[in-house]
């Protein structure tokens, strides 16, 4: 009598168990490893756990606490080691150092979507890195060119502007350096463009160094921040020699300092990328793999929406704003 | 410092001080142990993974890399009664030059694997350059270390970001990668499975997911430094030198040692070991930046000091700070895995370099109080 109920029990907790492992099989899990703590992806980081929760997946999420390869390829190799993560969506800090360590990842098994940055020269179709699944980001020249019509516009077309940047070497701001500049050189020969200064990610630094330069062009008329460090310390600068309103600043990224600082006058054009749609996207692109999609684009351009100061309080503009629930 | 307490003590130690010193002197060992047990335990409830894995075992060799092979440099300085705060930045000039002569040898019609060779030339030389002069203006001009490595991490910094032009340098030939991440031995899981060495078998798709990848190059070279390390630390007169000069520069000077010409030779090995490092990070990533070493530097002293290397010289071994840079990366792989985030690692990694000077100067405290004073 013992013996059989123990016997029942044991079917029962085998059936349990099968019944468990092979609903833990369609589940995929996803590993999200952005570029440095910041809130572009802090946001990004929200569409990735909303997409997750839609599909009933699981998502890991690293943070690397600083910007740069040594930072962000220990997390990586440590999701590796897990064993048990099948996508990996990630904002390579190199475009050529990350290809190698993200190479060992697809190796172990695993799957890559680049969100925000991309490896190699980011045409993961006929280019030199093709092993990622999928490019999902900003169109990063357009969006340099964007800010460049938009500072032009604000200076009145002609003197001296700008550029600083954050780190050499990263497809995204090299991408708006690249448009920003042939923009400029096109379109408006009046203008003439200083840098860029690299910041290393560090607000204090993208401070100093826009700091300077206005010691050095007392005659500056603008400058393009090429992401939220940049932008951020580039217009304190500015409020700090009390040049609010004479200096023009373009910020890319909609943080709320940024936003901040453009209801006080110091930014007069604020670009806001999409990083919940990339995050949301990249989820839904793994889903769609794994399902056995073969035709998914393998390079998704999100947009932008260009924020100035009377469409900020707009809420079709101001959601874009990049707002972390809690801070 | 214990040691000398312990050499005056003239009445036997009790058994309880005697455990108590065991324990003070073994903490590390125990430590890691402690560590590795917390992770086997909580992993699998947390994460539903397993931390005992050999691919996770791997992982934490790698990550050891970079933080060990300066740590090892450093504990030959630390143990002479210096400090080297330049290893960090060398590690990123050598990263640049490697970087450059393997590319642009290999351009100039050099094979991948005399390339590969200039390349590490290049950095251990380039580096080892700064630990010369480093070595020459601490031992001959009397320039405290602190200051020179201070100083001379700027100038290197300055360098690396010169000769890189401000970005990363790329252009590297392909076949670089694998002597940055290939490995040794190649082991397979399942029905299947086997065991290679030096190339692993055609895979792909969830196959890949059964094959474990162990000793990588860059981890076959540290493990060879390390025991190179050992022998010159604790087997040869240059180790004993190192020693002798950080236990009491006057008695070593009294004794007929070359102390300058000794100081110059452990800041050039510690600044040519970071440049082996810079090198084989342009081997793992494919290419050279002059910011890389950046970071390691503040983990790497802590992986000294956590393994027992005391700050006022004299007392130290290779298996120390092997030992600290393990628990550096075990805890940085196992908090990963159990998705704490990454800032954890920092606060957990400074309580434990507090705590390890602590238990250092406990054993003072040990002998000292239960012996009722020895002077």
């Amino acid at each position: 009598m013992r013996a059989k109920t123990l016997l029942l029990a044991a079917v029962a907790a085998g059936a349990l168990m099968a019944g468990i492992s092979s609903a833990e099989a369609a589940k995929l899990k996803i590993g999200f490893l952005p570029g440095v703590v910041d809130p572009f992806y802090q946001v990004m980081q929200l569409g990735v756990e909303a997409a997750a929760k839609d599909l009933g997946y699981d998502v890991v999420t690293q943070v690397p606490p600083t910007w740069g390869v040594e930072a962000q390829t220990p997390l990586l190799n440590a999701m590796v080691a897990r064993g048990d993560i099948n996508y990996i969506i990630t904002a390579p800090v190199d475009q050529d150092q990350m290809v190698a360590p993200l190479k060992a990842a697809v190796d172990a098994g695993i799957k890559v979507i680049t969100v925000d940055t991309f490896l190699g020269d980011g045409d993961y179709a006929n280019g030199k890195v093709t092993f990622p699944i999928s490019y999902i980001g900003s169109d990063n020249e357009e969006g340099g060119r964007i800010s460049a019509d938009g500072l032009a516009k604000a200076i009145g077309g002609k003197g001296t502007v700008y550029i600083n940047s954050t780190n050499p070497n990263v497809s995204s701001v090299s991408g708006r350096e690249k448009g920003f500049k042939e923009e400029m050189a096109a379109k408006y020969p009046d203008i003439k463009v200083l840098g860029p200064d690299y910041n290393l990610d560090d607000l204090n630094k993208a401070q100093q160094q826009t700091a300077a330069v206005l010691q050095q062009h007392p005659d500056l008329a603008g400058v393009f921040g090429t992401n939220v460090f940049s932008a951020q310390g580039a217009g304190t600068a500015v409020a700090n020699a009390g040049l609010t309103g004479k200096v023009q600043v373009v910020a890319y990224d909609a943080t709320k300092a940024a936003m901040d600082l453009m209801s006080k006058g110091t930014v007069s054009l604020v670009l806001a990328q999409k990083p919940f749609d990339m995050g949301y996207m990249a989820v839904e692109f793994a889903a769609a793999d794994a399902a056995g999609v073969t035709s998914l684009p393998k390079r998704v351009e999100t947009g932008f929406a260009i924020l100035n100061k009377d469409n900020a309080s707009d809420p079709a503009f101001s959601r874009f704003v990049y707002q972390v629930p809690g801070q | 410092m214990a040691a000398h307490v312990l050499a005056s003590t003239e009445a036997p130690l009790t058994h309880l001080q005697r455990v108590l010193l065991t324990i003070s002197r073994l903490w590390a060992w125990l430590f890691l142990a402690l560590l590795i047990l917390f992770f086997v335990a909580t992993v699998p409830v947390f994460s539903g993974i397993s931390f005992l894995s050999v691919r996770n075992s791997q992982n934490i060799l790698v990550a050891i890399v970079p933080v060990l092979l300066l740590g090892l440099g450093q504990t030959f300085v630390i143990i002479s009664a210096g400090i080297d705060l330049s290893v960090g930045w060398v590690m990123s000039l050598a990263s640049v030059l490697s970087a450059l002569a393997l590319r642009d040898s290999f351009n100039a019609g050099v094979p991948l694997p005399l390339a590969v060779l200039l390349g590490l030339l290049a950095g251990v030389f380039g580096g080892g350059m700064v630990g010369l002069v480093n070595g020459l203006i601490i031992a001959k001009l009397k320039v405290p270390a602190f200051i020179v490595t201070l100083g001379s991490s700027f100038m290197v910094r300055g360098l690396a970001l010169l000769w890189s032009e401000n970005t990363t340098v790329v252009g590297l030939p392909d076949g670089v990668r694998a002597y940055g991440n290939d490995s040794l031995f190649y082991a397979i899981r399942g029905d299947h499975g086997g065991f290679y060495i030096f190339s692993p078998p055609a895979l792909t798709g969830d196959m890949l997911r059964q094959m474990d990848r162990i000793l990588s190059w860059p981890v076959v070279v540290t493990i060879l430094t390390v025991l190179l390390s050992m022998f010159l630390l604790h087997r040869t007169q240059f180790g004993r030198y190192t020693y002798a000069i950080g236990g009491n520069i006057q008695a070593a000077l009294r004794a007929g040692i070359p102390v300058d010409r000794h100081i110059i030779k452990i800041y050039t090995l510690s600044a040519a070991m970071a440049g082996l490092a810079g090198f084989l990070s342009t081997l793992q990533f494919t290419g050279g930046s002059a910011s890389i070493g950046d970071p390691l530097l503040l983990s790497s002293i802590a992986g000294v000091i956590i393994g027992g290397v005391s700050l006022f010289g004299g007392a130290g071994t290779i298996i120390g700070t092997v030992i600290g840079a393990l628990i550096i990366a075990v805890l940085t792989t196992g908090l990963v895995m159990l998705n704490v985030q990454a800032f954890w690692q920092f606060i957990v990694v400074g309580a434990v370099v507090i705590i390890a000077v602590l238990i250092d100067q406990s054993r003072d405290l040990i002998v000292g109080r239960f012996s009722g004073g020895s002077e």
